[in-house]
């Protein structure tokens, strides 16, 4: 829907995802949308570099998170979010609104 | 120039200087500032420009000095301090900032934060993650110079960060 308006297809995508989940690293964006990893990686870092996401270390993987102190935060939010709204339920459903375990899992569990 | 003797206040004021005889409007944020107003009680080891100019042409004027740029940052064999333009606007938390500090230095002038908004700054960090450190860092520019506490009250309500000013302000000897 706003690729044209961010000449990058990827960045939508991570907005939303953002906004539904809080927090996302490349890989985990790249098997949700079966896309390449490279590209994700650079719209991550691009996002970052533009102060709208700010970036920790998890292990040995960078994790990306809405960057609190960004100006627009609130803006963004909002505009992701309708865009959203307006994806169709089975698009929602299939990138989105993923089952993957968050809470915790004990040390030495199967996962 | 030997950039190896240059501290970082000295450094700030020459990158600050090459980039005005280039045409560049620069502010100077982040970190150096609470080193320049704290007098290095908090040594930073980079200095974020921000600016609306393009890359291009900042490469072009830090060339001369002997830079070399990856991405958003430049830095120099000679030069233990990392340069790094930031994104614009210059803002603490939701707010924008206009108005800005001149320090005059032998070696020429520096346009960076106002000690309250570099105060804001490192609070926003402080309210926002948490950081210990931010806290100190405003505590020692707030110390060292004078700022403006019934603005800086009205900020931290409209961030939503009231109670956790109090902190900083119950701490604050001045």
């Amino acid at each position: 829907m706003l690729e044209y308006l961010f000449a990058n297809k990827n960045v939508e995508k991570i907005l939303i995802y953002l906004c539904l989940h809080g927090k996302a690293n490349a890989t985990e964006l790249s098997r949700t949308f079966d896309s390449a990893l490279d590209p994700i990686q650079k719209t991550l870092k691009k996002l970052e570099e533009g102060g709208l996401l700010a970036s920790f270390l998890e292990g040995k993987t960078r994790g990306f998170q809405w960057n609190p102190r960004y100006p627009f935060l609130r803006e963004i939010q909002a505009f992701a979010k309708k865009a959203y709204s307006f994806l169709p339920p089975d698009i929602q459903e299939k990138h989105y609104l993923s089952t993957r375990r968050k809470r915790p899992r004990k040390t030495g569990k199967p996962i | 120039m030997n950039l190896k003797t240059l501290d970082l206040k000295q450094l700030a004021c020459l990158i600050y200087e090459t980039l005005k005889e280039h045409g560049i409007n620069a502010v100077l944020v982040g970190g150096a500032c609470v080193s320049i107003y704290s007098e290095n009680r908090y040594q930073s080891s980079d200095l974020d420009f921000a600016t609306y100019e393009e890359m291009k042409p900042i490469e072009k004027a830090l060339t001369k000095l002997g830079f070399k740029r990856t991405g958003r940052q430049f830095s120099h064999l000679d030069c233990e301090f990392l340069i790094d333009f930031v994104n614009p606007p210059i803002s603490v938390g939701h707010e924008a900032i206009h108005e800005f500090s001149t320090l005059k230095t032998p070696t020429g002038t520096i346009r960076l934060l106002s000690p309250t908004d570099c105060v804001k700054d490192r609070l926003a960090s402080y309210f926002h993650w948490n950081d210990a450190q931010a806290l100190e860092q405003a505590l020692m520019v707030a110390e060292n110079h004078p700022i403006d506490l019934r603005d800086l009250k009205r900020w931290a309500k409209t961030e939503g960060f009231e109670k956790k000013l109090q902190e900083f302000l119950k701490r604050l000897k001045i």
